[in-house]
C-alpha cells in the first residue's frame, strides 16, 4: 500500500509590505463609497447642509421657516381646526345631491375605475414602495374619514374592495410576459380598449336607469365626470382642428386658427357665462351637459395647439417617407403623422389634463352647479359650522392635490414607458 | 385625367363643402341667437350699481353710465393683473434657483412649495387666502394699530401712501406736473450718460460704471427738483373712524386674495420655467464661470440668468397671458374687475351676447399688449453683443 503522494502546497504568499495589507486603489468616487455608511452621511450632511457658514447661514433659515410653518400647520390641523365640518358633511361633499339608494353605483363606478388603473399600470408599468406608500396613505385618509362619526361600515368594505380590485388588475396584467409578441400586442390592444371604454361605461353606471339622471351628479363627483369628459372631447376636438390649422387649404386652416385663437382668447369663466346665457339658444339641454360641451370646446383649443407644436416638430422626412411608400394623405395622417405627434404631445396634453382638473371648480364660480367647492360652500353656510371656512376649504384643496398629484406620477410613468423625450 | 381626379379641382370640391358646411352652421347659430335686438346702446344708460375697489377714481354709479362702470372694473383687473405678474416673476425666480440650490433643505422647500401650489385649483386657492384674511384678521374695532403707521383689521391693511398736495411756497397743484416732467427730463439725461459711458467701456475696456453714474444722477436730480419745487408729494398717514380707514391707502381683502393666490399659483408654474431654462443651459456656462473665479451670486446673475432668460421669455409670456384671465376669478371673492361688472351689467340690463363680446374683446386686447410687451423684451434680451 503505497502512501499517495503529498498534496503540492500553494506556494507561500508574499508578505504584505509593512503597513497592513495593499489594497486597490479605485477611482475617488468609488473609494468614497467604500467607506463607512455612517462617515458617508456625516460626509453628505456636510456637503448639503453645512458646507460655509453661509450655506449654514441659509439652512438655519429655511429650517426656522420651515419649523415656523410646520408649527402653525399641526397647530391648526391637530389643534385649532373644527374636522366635524368635513366629517359631518361627508355625503354632502362627495356627491351632495346623488341618490343614496343609488349608491351603488358610485361604488361599482370606482371599482371598475380603479381595477383599469391597475390594468394600466400592470401593462405598461410597476408599482414601486412610493406607489404603495402613496395608496396606502390615501387610502388610510379616506376610510379614517368614513369610519368617523359613526358611518356604516360597508363603505369602508366597499371601498377596499375597490382598492383591491386594483391591485388585482395589476397582478393579473404584471404577470405577463412584457416581450414584444403577438400576446403581449393583443394585451396592450385590450387593455387600451378597455382605458377608451371606460368613460362611456362610467357615464352608463351613473346616469342610466333606476333614479339617476345627469341632474344626480352633484359634489366630488360632478368633478370626477366633468374633467374626463372635457379631456376626451378636448382631445377629440383637438386632433381635427389641429389637422385643420396645418392644412393648405386656406379656408379650413383660417376657421381652425381662429376657433383656437378665439377660445384661448377669453377665459374658462367667460366661456361659462356663454353656458349660462347664450348657449341655451343654441344647443339648450340640461345645464350640466352644456357645461360639459363647453369643457370640451375649451380644451380641445388648447390640445389642438399642443398637438400643432407636435406636427411641427416631427421631421419633414416623415411625410415624405410616407408619400415614398404610396400612402395617400388620409393613411399618412393616421399611421404616420398622428401616432408619432400624439406621444410628443402626452406631457403638455397631461399639463391641460391636470389644468382642466383644477378648472373643474370654476363650474360653481357662475353656474347654478355644485361640485366639490360649491358643495364645501354649502356645509360652511350651514349655521353650527359658519366659522369653519378655513377648515372646509383646505380639506378641498387636499382632496384635488391628491388627483392632480396622482395624474402627474402617472404621466411621468406614461412618458417614460413611451420613450417620450428619447431619441 | 377626368376631372374629379385633378388636384384642383378637389381641393376646389373641398374647400366648397367645407365652406358650405361652415356656412350652415352659422346660418344655424344666428338664426338660434335672434339677434333683433342686438346693440351696444344699453351700455350708455345710467349705471344704477356701485362698485367697490376704486382707486384713483371716484365714482357713485348712480348716474355714471355702464361703460364708465365698465372701465372701472377693467381699470380693477389691470391692478391686480400688474401686482400679480410682478409679484409672480419675482416668486418664479427665487423658488425656481432654489430648486437648483445645492442646499438640499433650501431645494426641497422649493420643491414642496412648486408641488403643492401647482396641484391644486386657483379657485380655492384664492377663496382659502380670502378666508384666512377674514377669519384671521382682527375686525375693525380692535384693529390691529402698527405704530399709527398702518392698520390691519378684516377690513384690509391700510397703509400711508403719497399724495400731491399745494406745496410750502403755495405752489398750486401743478407743482407735481412739473416735477413729473422734471423726472422724465431727469431719466433720458442719465440714460444718456449711461450709454454714453457703455460705449466708452466697450472701447477702452475701462469699466466706467454706467449704471451708478445713471442711478446716482436720477436720484439726486429727482431729490433736488423734489426740494426746489416745495415738496409737492406728501405722504398721507391713514386713520381709523368708526368703522371705516380714511385717507391712506387701503389694501382691501378681495384684492390681496385675488393678487395673493394669482402670485403663488402662477409663481410655482415659473419656478418651473426658470428650473427648466437654467437646467436646459450647457454644463460648460457654470464650469466656466468657476474657471474665472466668479461667485455663486455672479454666476447666477452675470453668467447663468441672463441666458436662461432667452429660453424662459415664451413660456413666461403665456404665464402672464394666463394671469390675465385668470384674473377673471375675482368673481369668486366678489371684487370687482371688468368681469364682475360685466356680470353686473348682464344681471340688470341683459344682452349676454353683446356683454360675452365686450368681455373677450378686452381680454384679448389685454392679452395683445402683454404680449407686445413681451416681444419688446425678448428682441431686447435676445439681441446677441450687447
Amino acid at each position: 500500500m503505497s502512501e499517495l503522494p503529498p498534496i503540492p502546497r500553494p506556494e507561500q504568499q508574499p508578505l504584505p509590505p509593512a503597513g497592513g495589507p495593499r489594497r486597490i486603489v479605485l477611482p475617488p468616487h468609488r473609494e468614497r463609497a467604500r467607506r463607512p455608511r455612517s462617515v458617508r452621511a456625516r460626509e453628505w450632511v456636510r456637503r448639503n447642509l453645512f458646507p460655509s457658514w453661509r450655506g449654514t447661514l441659509l439652512t438655519a433659515l429655511a429650517a426656522g421657516v420651515l419649523g415656523l410653518i410646520a408649527a402653525g400647520v399641526i397647530a391648526f390641523v391637530f389643534f385649532g381646526a373644527n374636522w366635524e365640518v368635513i366629517t359631518h358633511n361627508r355625503w354632502l361633499l362627495f356627491a351632495g345631491g346623488f341618490p343614496r339608494e343609488e349608491a351603488w353605483r358610485l361604488w361599482v363606478s370606482i371599482a371598475v375605475v380603479f381595477g383599469l388603473i391597475g390594468l394600466a399600470y400592470g401593462t405598461w408599468s410597476s408599482l414601486g414602495r412610493r406607489d404603495h406608500l402613496f395608496v396606502l396613505l390615501v387610502g388610510g385618509f379616506v376610510i379614517f374619514l368614513m369610519a368617523h362619526g359613526g358611518a356604516e361600515i360597508w363603505s369602508s368594505v366597499y371601498f377596499l374592495i375597490a382598492v383591491g380590485c386594483m391591485y388585482l388588475g395589476y397582478l393579473l396584467t404584471y404577470q405577463l410576459p412584457r416581450a414584444t409578441s403577438s400576446l403581449r400586442t393583443l394585451q396592450v390592444r385590450v387593455v387600451g380598449g378597455l382605458l377608451i371604454l371606460a368613460l362611456p361605461i362610467v357615464l352608463l353606471l351613473l346616469l342610466v336607469g333606476g333614479d339617476v339622471g345627469i341632474r344626480s351628479l352633484d359634489g366630488f363627483v360632478l368633478n370626477l365626470v366633468l374633467a374626463p369628459v372635457g379631456i376626451v372631447g378636448g382631445i377629440l376636438i383637438g386632433i381635427p382642428l389641429a389637422v385643420g390649422r396645418a392644412s393648405s387649404l386656406k379656408s379650413i386652416s383660417w376657421t381652425c386658427t381662429a376657433y383656437i385663437e378665439i377660445v384661448r382668447g377669453a377665459p374658462l369663466l367667460g366661456w361659462l357665462f356663454v353656458a349660462l346665457f347664450i348657449l341655451d339658444d343654441i344647443i339648450g339641454g340640461d345645464l350640466i351637459i352644456r357645461a360639459m360641451v363647453v369643457m370640451a370646446v375649451f380644451t380641445g383649443a388648447y390640445m389642438a395647439e399642443y398637438i400643432r407644436g407636435a406636427l411641427q416638430a416631427l421631421p419633414r422626412g416623415q411625410y415624405e417617407a410616407g408619400q415614398a411608400v404610396g400612402l395617400n394623405q388620409w393613411q399618412r395622417t393616421r399611421l404616420i403623422i398622428m401616432p408619432q405627434a400624439l406621444r410628443i404631445s402626452i406631457p403638455p396634453m397631461v399639463g391641460q389634463a391636470i389644468s382642466i382638473w383644477k378648472d373643474t371648480t370654476l363650474v360653481t364660480v357662475i353656474l347654478p352647479l355644485r361640485e366639490l367647492k360649491g358643495n364645501a360652500d354649502s356645509a360652511i353656510s350651514q349655521f353650527e359650522f359658519t366659522p369653519d371656512r378655513i377648515e372646509a376649504y383646505v380639506f378641498v384643496a387636499v382632496i384635488f392635490w391628491i388627483v392632480a398629484f396622482m395624474m402627474s406620477r402617472i404621466s411621468q410613468r406614461v412618458e417614460r414607458a413611451q420613450g417620450v423625450g428619447e431619441r | 385625367m377626368p376631372l374629379f381626379y385633378r388636384r384642383g379641382f378637389r381641393r376646389l370640391l373641398q374647400q366648397g363643402l367645407y365652406v358650405a358646411a361652415t356656412g350652415l352652421l352659422f346660418w344655424y347659430i344666428y338664426d338660434a341667437l335672434n339677434l333683433r335686438e342686438f346693440g351696444f346702446g344699453f351700455l350708455s344708460d345710467p349705471a344704477a350699481f356701485k362698485v367697490a375697489n376704486q382707486w384713483l377714481i371716484d365714482i357713485d354709479g348712480v348716474t355714471n353710465s355702464r361703460i364708465t362702470m365698465y372701465l372701472v372694473g377693467v381699470w380693477a383687473s389691470l391692478r391686480v393683473v400688474f401686482v400679480a405678474i410682478l409679484l409672480s416673476t419675482v416668486v418664479g425666480i427665487v423658488v425656481g434657483v432654489s430648486r437648483l440650490s445645492s442646499n438640499w433643505l433650501v431645494a426641497r422647500m422649493a420643491m414642496l412649495y412648486v408641488e403643492v401650489f401647482r396641484n391644486t385649483p386657483l379657485l380655492v386657492q384664492v377663496v382659502l387666502v380670502y378666508a384666512i384674511f377674514l377669519v384671521g384678521a382682527p375686525i375693525i374695532q380692535e384693529v390691529l394699530n402698527i405704530g399709527d403707521f398702518a392698520f390691519v383689521s378684516n377690513r384690509g391693511v391700510a397703509i400711508p401712501w403719497p399724495v400731491p398736495d399745494a406745496g410750502l411756497w403755495g405752489l398750486p397743484d401743478w407743482g407735481v406736473g412739473v416735477w413729473v416732467a422734471l423726472l422724465i427730463a431727469i431719466g433720458a439725461v442719465a440714460m444718456t450718460v449711461r450709454r454714453q459711458r457703455q460705449d466708452r467701456e466697450r472701447a477702452t475696456g475701462q469699466p466706467q460704471y454706467g449704471n451708478r453714474w445713471a442711478f446716482g444722477i436720477f436720484a439726486v436730480g429727482a431729490l433736488v427738483t423734489f426740494i426746489v419745487l416745495g415738496l409737492p408729494v406728501s405722504i398721507d398717514r391713514p386713520y381709523v373712524e368708526g368703522t371705516r380707514y380714511l385717507e391712506g391707502m387701503v389694501i382691501r381683502p378681495e384684492f390681496a386674495a385675488l393678487t395673493i393666490g394669482l402670485t403663488l399659483y402662477t409663481g410655482a408654474f415659473n419656478a418651473e420655467i426658470v428650473r427648466g431654462s437654467i437646467q436646459a443651459l450647457p454644463r460648460g456656462q457654470t464650469e466656466a464661470a468657476n474657471a474665472v473665479g466668479l461667485s455663486a451670486y455672479q454666476r447666477m446673475t452675470l453668467i447663468i440668468l441672463p441666458q436662461a432668460l432667452r429660453q424662459m421669455i415664451p413660456s413666461i409670456t403665456n404665464q402672464y397671458l394666463n394671469v390675465n384671465k385668470n384674473s377673471s376669478l375675482a368673481y369668486a371673492v366678489l371684487y370687482d374687475d371688468l368681469f364682475r361688472v360685466a356680470g353686473i351689467i348682464q344681471n340688470k340690463a341683459g344682452h349676454a351676447l353683446e356683454m360675452f363680446f365686450v368681455i373677450i374683446v378686452t381680454y384679448m386686447l389685454i392679452s395683445l399688449v402683454i404680449s407686445a410687451v413681451m416681444n419688446l423684451v425678448n428682441a431686447r434680451v435676445t439681441r446677441v453683443g450687447v
